[in-house]
């Protein structure tokens, strides 16, 4: 599969730190249902249509929850809705707890969305150059969890094979629990001291070391970064002249409808489209030519 | 950790520790300066920017930068490949105690696994296991720029623990307990910025209060379960850590 996710990690990092900028940056509905929906469209490449319908549930509740909180608790602005315990409920604090509702969802689904394109291993290729040391200890870590998960199971099945902490009450399962977790550390502190000299005896550190990596900067990452600049560019412009300003307080702003926000609204969107586009553009072929098969 | 023979220990040690400290301290106001002035410049930059409204956007950025500042001046620091696989070893604990822990809200043994990598192995192991358990347990909790501030929350707890002045006072049981209260309140603190900014974008100390009442709960949580686990883990992984140090020479 080559789809967004086969673009170089440097493209994916820069995607998600613009797209989380952009996101944060504003509170301008149109901007923000184009982020929203981006990143839905994603969510649906990537999980499936199906898993997703029980996320956006809990999402919509979300929103409902996070809009209500906001005329709670501020009483700001013009339009008035009615009163509650004397206390006025008002338009825009209603919208304004929508809007910032919304930021927030568009975070949690793009951050939801990253975390299976920007694997491991492609942060570990992004930063390690930068931060050796940083880099070496995150290799490692992800090395050492399945490990020492094996090493405990070792360790409870020779406690169980000595007939130590067999019953069944919790006192004894949870002598159990403690005596691995004890002998576990040992072990893998021990363990530990083993692999750095290891490291060390084969020269970790020494100059002139080279490393491998599966990730080339190849034409198309480089016709992306251009299309990403592009569209992010024109959006910026439209910041510059105002169109990402959104203000709630004392009274709703009005939603620009020109031609020219237009142009705006619409690189926003595109831009915002470009992963899920890609990953159902890539799994549509595959399907396509499985089934000529 | 009170009988004769730690207490033995608990002496070399610290005939060990002067020079170590002593060598990075001018190092390390420079950089905590740093930070302090990079922070500055972006809250300047924010409020210029965009009319003082983006909070979340500039406290994220902090929280990220601050990480990064610290990183990357330990990456000019040298240190031996043990101490470097040790302070692995010590991350991996704390995360696989966050997994283990999951389905539980709020109760985590992080905050125990490192605070006590702060006391026996100083400030910095103490933030880089804070935070990169933050990082790395976030492929698994979501991702996302709470995760930010998680870094800095966690790896706050494990540095202030290991400050020169305070980890020796935390070897003993009293003092322990009372920071491990203190530190589930300060990552309670330190997140709720997170939580304030998110809802709201903008910051107001009425509402930050507001805020802080409602997450009571989650705030006792914390301080009880750092101080549940401190108290069963001081014993095999705090004198284990300090055995190895000294054992091996990884100072």
């Amino acid at each position: 599969m080559r789809g967004f996710q086969g673009y170089h990690p440097a493209i994916l990092f820069l995607y998600y730190a613009l797209l989380l900028l952009l996101s944060l940056l504003t509170m301008q509905p149109v901007l923000l249902l184009c982020s929203l929906f981006g990143a839905f469209l994603l969510y649906a490449a990537l999980f499936g249509i199906r898993e997703m319908l029980p996320d956006l549930v809990f999402y919509a509740l979300l929103f409902v929850l996070l809009a209500v909180i906001n005329p709670l608790v501020v009483h700001d602005g013009e339009t008035v809705l009615f009163f509650l315990n004397g206390k006025a409920i008002t338009k825009e604090a209603i919208a304004y707890g929508g809007a910032g509702s919304l930021v927030m969802i568009t975070v949690v689904v793009w951050s939801a969305c990253y975390t299976e394109l920007l694997t491991t291993d492609k942060i570990l290729f992004l930063f390690g150059k930068a931060l050796p040391k940083l880099g070496l200890i995150l290799s490692m870590t992800f090395r050492f969890i399945p490990l020492f998960q094996k090493q405990a199971d070792r360790i409870g099945q020779v406690q169980r094979t000595m007939g130590l902490y067999n019953g069944k009450n919790l006192k004894q399962r949870f002598g159990g629990a403690y005596r691995t977790f004890d002998s576990l550390l040992t072990w893998s502190m021990e363990n530990s001291i083993d692999t750095a000299d290891a490291m060390k005896a084969r020269g970790y550190g020494l100059r002139g070391r080279s490393s491998f990596s599966v990730f080339r900067f190849r034409l198309r990452d480089g016709k992306m970064l251009a299309l990403m600049l592009l569209l992010s560019g024109i959006v910026l412009i439209g910041a510059g002249k105002g169109n990402m300003d959104f203000y709630f307080y004392p009274h709703l702003a009005e939603i620009e409808t020109g031609a020219e926000a237009f142009v705006y609204y619409l690189a926003m969107l595109l831009l915002c489209c470009i992963p899920g586009f890609c990953e159902w553009k890539e799994s549509l072929s595959w399907n396509y030519l499985k089934s000529k098969i | 950790m009170g009988n004769k023979n730690s207490e033995n220990s608990f002496v070399r040690q610290e005939e060990y520790e002067p020079a170590h400290i002593m060598s990075y301290s001018r190092k390390r106001t420079v950089r905590w300066g740093i930070a302090l002035v990079g922070a500055a410049v972006l809250v300047l930059l924010g409020v210029k920017l965009w009319a003082d409204r983006k909070y979340h956007l500039i406290s994220f950025l902090i929280a990220l930068l601050s990480c990064f500042l610290f990183y990357f001046s330990y990456e000019k620091r040298e240190g031996s490949i043990r101490r470097i696989v040790l302070i692995a070893v010590m991350t991996v604990m704390a995360i696989v105690g966050r997994l283990l822990f999951m389905p539980v809200p709020a109760i985590k043994p992080v905050g125990a696994i490192v605070i006590l990598t702060g006391i026996y192995m100083g400030p910095e192991a103490g933030f880089l296991v804070g935070s990169l358990t933050a990082v790395i347990s976030g492929m698994t909790f979501g991702q996302g720029p709470w995760v930010a501030f998680q870094m800095v929350a966690w790896g706050l707890n494990g540095f202030i623990a290991g400050l020169p002045g305070l980890r020796f006072l935390l070897r003993k049981r009293i003092p322990l307990i009372l920071y491990g209260i203190w530190a589930g309140i300060q990552y309670s603190l330190v997140m709720d910025i997170w939580t304030l900014f998110s809802l709201d974008g903008t910051f107001a100390f009425g509402r930050y209060l507001a805020v802080l009442g409602t997450v009571v709960p989650y705030m006792l949580a914390y301080a009880a379960a750092n101080v549940v686990f401190l108290l069963l883990m001081v014993k095999p992984l705090g004198e284990k850590l300090q055995r190895i140090q000294i054992k091996h020479g990884i100072f």
